[in-house]
């Protein structure tokens, strides 16, 4: 097990170290740089000044040594310095991630809450009208623009309540009511998307293990209904709906750019898109190894979770 | 001669005895105390370096932390030499008949962080930006260096004097100076810093910026202004959606708007939601208008770029574009918006503003002197900033040439590229938009019609035209000027030089209680906050 | 719906369903048996013929402006509305599925196709690179689609080729899994090993024997792609990195200034909304559908 974590993890450094070289060549293929967006802000253009504005980023080094120079910063904890604010880049990411952690978690809460029941109801009464109408509902989610819903939400609320959600950050200490209702309607707009995905997964893998031999068994024994399914059929389709929730939540952390757009939430993912419109690379790097990360993370921890769900699995090779 | 110079040193001599504190307009007496939570379409581009910026996103929220000079009187709507008031100076007197500025400062004033405000900051902020040649500090952009081209140095006799000594008379240096994109930087304060804090003399005090979020002040309790301000903090929150943003407006969420932003149509949904809400529609001093590379074909020729002009019903596209919410104009923002506006019959006698059944025939009529028919048609590229309310305009555009025979395809310019492409002359006809600062021909006319200035985007040049911008500017007389203003307004448009389509209003909205927060003629002068008051 | 190539029963190969007679009986059995899946190959089908025939089926030019009708409620005329510059909703709606598909089905195929290719080859020559293709694809497949989507849409500027591009390099690593894997499963069957045995070449054995027995995954997996690239299409388009103007976009048409008329003109948030809910609805049912049909193996998988 040890070895294997260890091989895991070194895979996980050489992808990263991959994904730093793809971001890195990306945002330098993208036409413009910061300097052009600052001059834009004030509407003029001037070559020489702009030289000396390159010069004072460290712009104007070959790529390979800003990119030296980006993997040293990395190792030794500092992130740079932001091209737009001229503070540590750290000291701006380091707010943002809190809100996005939270929102996926909460949003992902929301979508097992509401994906494994329908799941496995859908599962019981395979090709009923209940299945039907229950596989169409989850998919109307997936298919909704996150966006569009989010959007539909906050018209809706301001045109029958007069009110929305507040738009700056509330700290759960300061003001925990006002916390939770500012996360709850974001997360329930994405977790009812995310939801489709784990009822469908439920929904197939139980559908794949009532098929089985000791279920079938168990129904032969005579065993209520409930017993089976959530005691023996359930706990073996579990596996699958753990994977599509580690894949799930580590979509969310980049995918809800979006919806922190639509409900003014300050996290990852919204910040991420100003920084890439404002060619501010040192924050558009490292934002985005951090979602690297995250998905990394995410997926290791679902493969030492499988380990823990089902004993068969071992580690090896 | 000398009675006008006369009448002229009595309006100087009064103006300069107004106080910063006249006597507000308003019969209610101002309640102290209160917070308001205020509009920011998109976070700070660069802290709150005003002058290292041209944008409203920067001048609206950075305004409340800084003092100018003097300013547009925040509790009247025009902006004209007759409503400018102290802020820095307590006095002013124009000497050598508008060649010299003499500026009274106020004393016992100080920086946010403590330290006496004097005369070497005003000189330092000035030398600064015209780049003196001993100038201590440098600008890393600096976008309005023109405004003080005919400023010869700039003395500091004494702590609380300082003189502008000018190369040729220009009393419209003061409207430059009154704006908001004219604050005094603190000496002992690299320039750089206003990127990040905002070490100023202003009514409000930063408290905290989070990037991308909002950005809170609270009073500044030493300011120099007895009894102000009347709010105890202001709070601008960062909403990038639209659709959001007009739901916090309408919510109540956030009680101001942010300027320029609020459409005639979006204005009226909100009133009728939320009928107690405060609209006033004024004009932006932004206008819409088309560029023609004048360096390249077709456009250095005349007759091509008259017939574009000519194609354009300005009237629709005020309708179908603005519904309603602009008003036509040429070079300078028209009555009863700005004061500079040509009479109607004048506006109305210009190419491209008469009746688009007349107009429509004599630009085809002009293409075909150029040489371009149905057989031979002209195909054009015409570009604009990927925003919206550029791309909505050029939209129009291209119909409105469609029907003269010239197809436009429509290339569409990230921001970060527009003012590159735009100054580099990488383009053959574009749609573009120009914000004014304050409502004054020299404000306006150096920067972008004057040969060589870099915002010039069409390479207009015309060395009559240089003349009457010059002659204008060192006027005395103000009708000899308005008439000479009007004369440069038509010969522009009869040029096609950068042909005018409209004047954009915006109709600022705010919730009934915020008092004493008046739109001016321009959205970028009047974000002081200091006589705001919270009637709740 | 393949058959196999050498006469080896179906069943064992990765295509899960019998052989069939005929294309009529296989379709009315796949909507007595899938009506999900059919209602959501009529709704895919409905759009197909829309986006081709849109010159046809548009009342109005879906670019040209009208000032004395912005913000209009549908009516006779038009039959979806007009927006705020007076353009009529139903033409551009029209037009915006030529556009979604386009971007939809060009970045699903071609995302599809490489990826396709990279796995099999990757697959069939397996050893060291099969391993460094999967490193390789491991670093693209790190990020989440849409991060990657931005970034890419970023860099290479706005236009309809560009969002083509942007969408279907995320989808390069996914369908390279995808093949691989089934290629994987297919390289130790029995004829695959008899084949080599009578000293076919590689390449031939590749393309010949082993890629047919892929358009089972391929399908299935274009299929579910479809609708998750139209979605990413959308959605640059909202944040004004996708498709420009005046290319008439699902997305484009939602963002600026649908949400801030909303309260005047609900008609300007709805229609855009429910053409690309409908669309992606479709495909995602279709894909489903299809998946159980063809290769009961991918459930789940995105």
């Amino acid at each position: 097990m040890k070895s294997y974590v260890a091989q895991r993890l070194g895979i996980a450094i050489l992808t990263l170290v991959g994904m730093s070289i793809v971001i890195f060549t990306l945002l330098r293929l993208a036409p413009g740089d910061i300097v052009d967006i600052l001059f834009s802000t004030a509407g003029y253009v001037n070559e020489s000044e702009k030289q000396a504005i390159l010069k004072e980023l460290g712009m104007d080094r070959p790529y390979w040594i800003q990119y030296l120079d980006w993997m040293r910063q990395i190792l030794t904890g500092d992130l740079g310095k932001s091209y737009r604010y001229d503070v540590p880049a750290w000291e701006v990411i380091r707010p943002l991630v809190p809100v996005t952690i939270e929102l996926a978690v909460l949003s992902i809460i929301v979508a097992v809450v509401l994906g494994v029941p329908t799941g496995v109801i859908s599962a019981v009464r395979q090709d009923t009208t209940l299945d039907y109408v229950l596989r169409v509902l989850s998919l109307a989610g997936l298919s909704m623009p996150s966006f569009w819903l989010g959007m539909v939400i906050i018209l809706g609320m301001v045109s029958w309540l007069g009110w929305i959600p507040p738009l700056t950050y509330v700290k759960p200490t300061e003001n925990f009511r006002a916390h939770a209702i500012q996360f709850a309607l974001p997360a329930l707009a994405v977790g009812y998307r995310s939801s489709a995905l784990i009822m469908r997964i439920t929904r197939s893998s139980l559908l794949e293990v009532m098929r089985e031999d000791y279920i079938r068994t168990a129904w032969a024994k005579g065993q209520a209904e409930r017993v089976v399914i959530w005691h023996h059929a359930l706990k073996n389709a579990i596996l699958p709906v753990v994977t599509v929730i580690g894949i799930e939540f580590a979509f969310l952390i980049g995918g809800l750019v979006v919806t922190e757009t639509v409900f003014n939430l300050p996290g990852v993912a919204r910040f991420l898109v100003q920084a890439i419109l404002w060619r501010d690379y040192p924050i558009v790097q490292n934002l985005v190894m951090f979602i690297a990360i995250v998905v990394i993370l995410s997926n290791l921890f679902v493969d030492m979770l499988y380990g823990v769900l089902d004993p068969r699995v071992r580690y090896g090779g | 001669m000398s009675r006008r110079r006369a009448t002229i040193s009595f309006v100087v001599v009064s103006l300069a005895l107004v106080i910063a504190f006249g006597t507000p307009a308003i019969s209610q007496t101002p309640k102290a105390g209160g917070t308001l939570n205020i509009t920011q379409r998109e976070d700070l581009p660069q802290g709150f370096a005003i002058h290292e910026t041209s944008t409203i996103s920067t001048v609206w929220p950075a305004m409340p932390c800084l003092n100018n000079l003097v300013l547009f009187d925040p509790l009247k709507k025009t902006e004209s030499l007759d409503t400018i008031i102290g802020e820095l100076a307590e006095k002013w007197s124009w000497q050598d008949s508008y060649r010299n500025l003499v500026l009274f400062l106020r004393k016992g004033v100080k920086w946010h962080d403590g330290q006496p405000f004097t005369s070497k900051d005003v000189k330092y902020t000035f030398d600064m930006l015209r780049e003196a040649p001993d100038a201590p500090a440098k600008l890393r952009i600096n976008p309005r260096k023109d405004w003080y081209t005919n400023v010869q140095t700039i003395e500091a006799p004494d702590p609380h004097t300082v003189i502008f000594h000018l190369k040729r008379p220009q009393p419209s240096l003061l409207m430059m100076l009154a704006s908001g994109y004219t604050p005094v930087y603190a000496a002992h304060v690299p320039p750089a810093n206003y990127r990040t804090a905002c070490i100023g003399t202003g009514p409000f005090k930063l408290k905290e910026w989070r990037k991308g979020e909002f950005v809170e002040f609270v009073k500044n309790p030493d300011y120099f202004v007895k009894g102000r301000p009347y709010l105890d903090g202001l709070k601008y929150i960062v909403i990038a959606e639209r659709g959001t943003r007009t739901a916090a407006l309408q919510s109540g969420a956030v009680d101001v708007a942010f300027p320029g932003e609020t459409t005639k149509t979006a204005a009226e949904q909100l009133k009728k939601a939320v009928p107690e809400l405060a609209v006033t529609p004024y004009s932006q001093n932004v206008n819409d208008n088309i560029i023609m590379n004048m360096k390249k074909p077709p456009f250095n020729n005349a007759k091509v770029r008259l017939a574009v002009s000519r194609a354009i019903d300005r009237r629709a596209l005020v309708q179908a574009v603005h519904q309603g919410g602009a008003v036509v104009g040429a070079s300078m923002a028209p009555k009863p918006h700005g004061f500079w506006g040509l009479l109607d019959r004048d506006l109305n006698a210009l190419p491209g503003y008469g009746k688009p059944a007349d107009e429509k025939p004599r630009a085809k009529q002009l293409l075909a002197e150029a040489g371009v028919t149905p057989q031979n048609p002209l195909k054009v590229e015409l570009v604009t900033r990927a925003i919206a309310v550029y791309v909505d305009m050029a939209s129009f555009v291209i119909n409105e040439l469609k029907q003269i025979g010239i197809e436009a395809s429509l290339k569409q310019i990230e921001t970060a590229q527009w003012h590159a492409t735009a100054t580099r002359g990488d383009y053959q006809i574009g749609a573009n938009l120009t914000g004014i600062g304050p409502d004054d021909p020299d404000a306006n006319y150096f920067e972008n019609y004057a040969c060589g200035s870099p915002r010039n985007y069409s390479f207009y040049c015309d060395e009559q035209v240089m003349k009457m911008i010059e002659q204008q500017s060192q006027e005395l007389d103000p009708k000899k000027r308005f008439a000479q203003v009007a004369a440069l307004q038509k010969k522009l448009e009869d040029d096609a030089a950068r042909p005018l389509l409209d004047w954009k209003l915006d109709y600022f909205v705010h919730r009934p209680f915020v008092k004493n927060l008046i739109p001016h003629q321009s959205i970028y002068n009047f974000g002081r906050m200091q006589e705001v008051w919270r009637d709740k | 719906m393949v058959a196999s190539p050498v006469g080896v029963p179906v069943d064992l190969v990765v295509v899960g369903a019998p052989a069939r007679p005929g294309w009529g009986t296989t379709l009315g059995r796949f909507i007595r048996r899938k009506p999900l899946g059919a209602a959501g190959g009529a709704i895919t089908a409905i759009m197909l013929v829309t986006a081709v025939l849109a010159p046809w089926l548009q009342t109005h030019d879906p670019i040209a402006t009208d000032a004395t009708y912005t913000l209009g409620r549908p009516n006779a005329e038009h039959w979806l509305g007009t927006d705020h510059l007076g353009r009529d909703i139903y033409s551009r709606i029209v037009h915006g599925a030529w556009v979604s598909l386009l971007v939809g089905v060009g970045s699903t195929l071609m995302g599809s196709v490489l990826g396709g290719i990279i796995g099999l080859l990757s697959a069939y020559v397996g050893g060291k690179t099969d391993l460094i293709t999967q490193r390789l694809l491991d670093t693209l497949q790190g990020l989440p689609l849409l991060v990657l989507a931005l970034v890419m849409s970023a860099s290479l500027g706005p236009s309809v080729r560009n969002v083509i591009i942007a969408i279907s390099i995320p989808i390069i690593p996914r369908a390279a899994r995808v093949i691989r894997a089934s290629v994987l499963s297919i390289r130790e069957m029995q004829y695959i090993e008899a084949a080599r045995a009578l000293g076919v070449r590689h390449l031939r054995t590749a393309f010949r024997h082993i890629l047919p027995n892929t358009v089972g995954p391929f399908i299935v997996l274009c299929t579910a792609q479809l609708g998750s690239a139209i979605l990413v299409e959308a959605t640059l388009s909202f944040l004004g990195m996708g498709i420009p103007e005046p290319y008439p976009s699902w997305g484009r048409m939602l963002s600026v200034s649908a949400a801030e008329y909303a309260q005047k003109a609900p008609h300007l948030v709805l229609f855009p909304g429910i053409a690309i809910s409908l669309a992606v609805f479709g495909s995602n049912l279709l894909g489903d559908a299809l998946r159980d049909t063809l290769d009961p193996r991918l459930r789940g998988s995105r």
